[in-house]
């Protein structure tokens, strides 16, 4: 049923081998040999029990040196995550490409991609060094994608499959002051409920909009869509123009365009059409909060908060907004997200604060 | 009659005056200024003085400045004041009245905005002859100066349908529960921190008394929500409570001296949780809805809990209770829907697709076996809600369910229980028109008539009884726990400050339920009280509740269960259904009291071993025919073993029972038929 890559790879390497000793024996100009990925990927029997089996890094597993293959991404805008920090890689099996759907749209992926996410804090005190939590990974089997969680241990040489939640206390150094932060790794169901399009696991970053920036490659600074097409990630038919998030911690860009991009990658997986919480007005996507009242400016508040809170978004009024609240709410019942923090993101107020206060538009 | 006419001709001709009483820039200065004597409207030029600093309009924060009146009413009155007026649209204020004295203000009253888009202030209260009130507003919303506006003070002697006087109360943490903690029957205050349970217990003087239970251990809040049950029996009260990392089932220790966690699950985004004994064993087990994943329970065997989830490899329950893969479980109930004896379920679903968020109804077969009939029953509405109210709204003898919307645009329904199939009639109840939604409806009579009333995000939807509602929006906590927490036969809310019920002349009765083959708090027992203006021989029927923990969404509301009795003066009957299988009956009780009833101490129903009852074949392997003398149709039956176990528990579709699932042996049928047992033994082979 499921196609075998080790297998596939190793009569590859062969064939190519075979190809490299003849243009050296011909003694034409020395073209390098193309690169076979070491990544090993059978589909029938993904997840494995621990993260090195897959072999998408070489030398000390948690300096997460992609091997070839494995190619780093960043998404424009970057998501909360308990002031931890992510890095992001794509896998595809050989000779197979992503497609571009439209630019807010999840890329079309081929069977046997996996998306490769870890989540690590850096300046861990006392010695200020980098801790491993957690990789996440997205497997696209023949239709659908799987998810599965891999807990890096205490020494930092593995991480193991999981689907149960914890918590991990870490004290780091932010932004030079002492930061105590307790990190919940997600469970099975935290996992599914921020990835469910109507019961469909779909991944969240990998949108054209949040690719269409550059990067630094081994090969230097290009833009990431282009780079995939480069390596045959991705088929050559992207449009001239793609309508991009903006880095919402850039300020040089336009209030509205981060604040809109802050909410796409926070929030829109949950409120969206087909999200986890269609029920509520709410529609954070990027692509549709060119309309204002999508991020709830004027709509008044449906569920009870407390006697002031009035609206989603009061125009001035942080105090009458029930967005403003949640997100600087650390209780249960309260705080949005909903899933995927348990600290208040300071950083993220400042800019919504700024934001609602910039607003004037009156809502009667 | 004169003091009426009187009024009415002031009322007429006053508002057009703006009266010269000026406002003070402190309480003091207010208590030496002319007071408000009368109805009139009232101009404040800006608010510049001393702001209030007890706050009774929710919330604490206080602001720059406020403007002071004081008040004395010459009358008994229900007094208006209200900033909601043309002239102010537009305009944010917040209102605090007060009584005691300028050093030592109670809360007497308060509002922020009447609600919506609407931020100008409106509140109602009882206010007596001669008293002295404070009125205090503030420039909380528009600190720069500056700020005025007119108010109206209004009087009136018709009593609004339903009214409270808040109070404050110290209770750290999450508000959650108004319900007896420890065996005296009086309700309590409970609210949660992880590491604290604070108790403030009522005493029988009305005050109470503050005592804060330390919890080790405690990693999850009651975030989402709060049930109380003794599921130890040791005679305090146990909760359970979660957010959405987990779960704590916390005990009551011996004597009620503290609390400990009994058990806890880690894997569970918690929404409503219950108490119930679903296996019907006499031992209170847990249910706990997942809001992303199939629910779980935890069956206690009478020594300890056992968890379970969904249709685990194992489980008791075959196909679990509620078992979608990505969950959308908000809001469960135990009702006994199809008034069988036994407690069933719904699920009150919301979020994704139409078939997550489907709701589900699960009867209750007896012997950990459910059939999910939501279909059949005409209730599995993909509506999205977060809880509904079950109450018998159309006083014809079984339980009725207000599904609350929680969506903006759709609307609630109230469906109408006709023998277990269930029609909408939301539109001919007038509630087509009552559009606030949120999470919180629950099912109780506020004004005491006797017709069970709706309380729902704000509002009491006054049951009025002839099958249509009034929406009342004023005055109206937004939501909260259900109680008596000054034990005068009104029920209160607790959520922040207390909301006491200035009640009105009618009659009432509380029952408090001792279990003793049953679980101990007789959750799952049906309450039927009988009196002259509703009685199963009149067209208005006995009154009916279910002992439930718990109602609505997220708190835990009284577990005694509250009769308004309108105008009788009398109660013919309290007939207890318990979960074992006893009948309790209470003949001619005392109104406006508490009856506590302790399983098995009355005489039950008139009892008869009947001669003329036949069953066959007799001895049985599996059928048992009833001769068809009897017109047993939809008369409950139960099978009870040699040891007075109850074993079986169904209604009557035709004259015969399948008993092909009990052991062999000897057994007794009992049915109960208009109110008189009817009993008879027979022997499975």
């Amino acid at each position: 049923m499921f196609k075998t890559y080790t297998y596939k790879s190793l009569a590859l390497i062969f064939a190519l081998v075979l190809i490299a000793s003849c243009t050296k024996d011909d003694g034409y100009t020395d073209i390098e040999a193309p690169k076979i990925s070491p990544v090993t990927l059978d589909l029938s029997t993904v997840p494995y029990e621990t993260l090195s089996e897959y072999n998408f890094f070489e030398g000390n597993m948690a300096d997460l040196n992609p091997v070839y293959g494995v190619l780093p991404y960043k998404i424009i805008s970057s998501l909360f995550i308990d002031y931890a920090n992510a890095k992001t890689f794509v896998w595809m099996p050989k000779d197979s490409t992503a497609i571009y759907v439209n630019d807010y749209s999840v890329l079309d992926f081929p069977t046997g991609s996996v998306l490769v996410t870890t989540h690590y804090f850096e300046n861990v005190l006392p010695d200020n060094t980098a801790k491993m939590i957690e990789t996440r990974l997205l497997i696209k089997k023949e239709s659908e994608w799987i998810m599965a969680n891999y807990k890096w241990n205490e020494q930092q040489t593995e991480a193991t499959y999981t689907t149960e939640g914890s918590f991990v206390n870490v004290d780091l150094l932010h932004d030079n002051t002492e930061k105590n932060v307790t990190y919940k790794i997600p469970n099975y169901s935290e996992c599914f409920t921020c990835h469910n399009k109507s019961d469909v696991i779909e991944p969240i970053g990998t949108k054209p909009q949040n690719l269409n920036s550059k990067l630094m490659f081994n090969d230097g600074l290009k833009n990431q869509l282009k780079k995939w097409v480069e390596f045959g990630y991705l088929e050559d038919n992207l449009p001239a123009n793609i309508v991009s998030v903006v880095d919402w911690q850039d300020e040089s860009q336009p209030l509205d365009l981060r604040v809109r991009s802050y909410f796409d990658i926070n929030c829109a997986h949950c409120h969206s059409n087909d999200g986890y919480c269609n029920y509520a007005s709410m529609r954070f996507e990027f692509n549709k909060t060119a309309d204002i009242s999508n991020l709830g400016v004027c709509v008044e508040s449906v569920f009870y908060i407390n006697p002031t809170i009035s609206h989603v978004v009061k125009p001035g009024v942080l105090e009458r907004s029930a967005l403003y609240f949640r997100m600087n709410s650390t209780e249960d019942q309260y705080k949005m997200p909903i899933i995927g923090r348990v600290q208040k993101h300071d950083e993220g107020l400042t800019l919504i604060e700024e934001w609602i206060n910039s607003l004037s538009t009156d809502c009667n | 009659m004169k003091r009426v006419v009187l009024i009415l001709f002031a009322i007429a001709i006053i508002p057009i005056v703006s009266f010269a009483q000026t406002s003070s820039d402190t309480c003091a200065n207010a208590n030496n200024a002319t007071p408000i004597s009368g109805p009139g409207v009232f101009n404040i030029s800006d608010v510049n003085g001393t702001a209030p600093s007890t706050i009774c309009s929710g919330g604490t924060s206080v602001a720059q400045n406020g403007e002071w009146y004081r008040y004395i009413p010459s009358a008994n009155y229900f007094v208006t004041v209200s900033s909601n007026l043309s002239q102010n649209s537009g305009k944010d204020t917040r209102v605090q009245i007060y009584s005691g004295s300028c050093g030592s203000l109670q809360c007497v009253a308060g509002n922020d905005d009447v609600g919506g888009s609407n931020f100008l202030s409106s509140t109602t209260f009882s206010a007596q002859a001669g008293e002295t009130y404070y009125i205090a507003w503030d420039n909380y919303w528009n600190p720069s100066s500056p700020f005025g506006f007119d108010f109206e003070l209004s009087e009136t002697i018709i009593p609004p349908t339903v009214s409270f006087t808040t109070a404050t109360i110290s209770a750290p943490g999450i508000d959650r529960g108004a319900v007896d903690m420890n065996g005296d029957s009086l309700d309590d205050i409970v609210s949660i921190t992880s590491s604290i349970i604070t108790v403030n217990y009522q005493q029988t003087n009305g005050t109470f008394n503050k005592v804060s239970h330390s919890l080790t251990g405690g990693i999850y809040t009651a975030g989402w929500s709060m049930a109380a049950g003794d599921f130890d029996r040791n005679g305090y009260n146990d909760l359970v409570y979660g957010n959405s990392d987990g779960a704590h089932v916390v005990k009551a220790k011996a004597g009620g001296n503290g609390y400990e966690i009994a058990a806890t699950s880690h894997s569970i985004f918690t929404q409503r949780t219950n108490f119930v004994d679903f296996d019907n064993d006499g031992n209170l087990d847990v249910f706990l809805c997942d809001d992303t994943a199939p629910n779980e329970y935890f069956i206690n065997n009478g020594s300890t809990l056992t968890l379970w989830e969904g249709d685990d490899p194992g489980a008791p329950i075959a196909g679990g209770l509620g078992v979608y893969s990505s969950g959308g479980n908000y809001g469960s109930v135990w009702v006994d829907y199809d008034s069988d004896g036994d407690a069933d379920l719904f699920i009150a679903k919301c979020g994704g697709l139409e078939e997550r968020r489907k709701n589900q109804l699960f009867r209750n077969n007896g012997n950990l076996s459910f059939t999910e009939v939501s279909i059949a029953a005409n209730m599995n509405d993909p509506l999205s809600t977060w809880s509904s109210a079950w109450g018998d709204y159309d006083s014809d003898g079984d339980m009725d369910c207000f599904v609350g919307s929680s969506l903006t645009l759709e609307p609630h329904k109230l469906m109408q229980n006709n023998n277990g199939v269930f029609a909408d009639v939301t539109a001919s109840s007038g509630l087509d028109v009552f559009t606030d939604k949120g999470h919180e409806n629950q099912p109780f009579d506020f004004n005491n008539d006797g017709y069970i009333d709706i309380y729902s995000n704000g509002n009491i939807l006054i049951n009025d009884g002839d099958g249509t509602f009034t929406i009342l929006s004023s005055g109206i906590p937004q939501e909260g726990a259900v109680g008596d927490l000054n034990n005068d036969g009104f029920l209160d809310v607790f959520n922040g400050l207390i909301y006491y019920n200035d009640g009105n002349s009618n009659n009432w009765l509380k029952v408090c339920l001792t279990g003793t083959n049953s679980n101990i708090n007789g959750i799952g027992a049906r309450i039927e009280v009988s009196s002259p203006s509703f009685n199963n021989s009149s067209s208005k029927k006995a009154q009916i509740r279910d002992v439930r923990s718990a109602e609505g969404f997220a708190y835990m509301s009284s577990l005694n269960s509250h009769f308004g009795l309108g105008t009788d003066t009398s109660i013919n009957t309290v007939t207890v259904y318990w979960p074992s299988g006893t009948v309790d009956v209470v003949v001619n009780p005392s109104i406006n009291d508490t009856l506590c009833i302790t399983e098995g101490e009355t005489l039950s129903l008139e009892s008869t071993l009947e001669n003329d009852l036949i069953l066959y074949p007799n001895p049985t392997k599996g059928l048992l025919n009833l001769n068809a003398n009897y017109g047993f149709e939809n008369a409950i039956f139960s099978v009870f073993d040699i040891t007075g176990k109850r074993v079986l528990n169904d209604r009557f579709n035709s004259n015969t029972i399948d008993v092909s699932e009990l052991s062999s042996g000897n057994y007794i049928l009992r049915v109960i038929n208009n109110g008189v047992i009817k009993t008879q033994k027979f022997i499975k082979q």
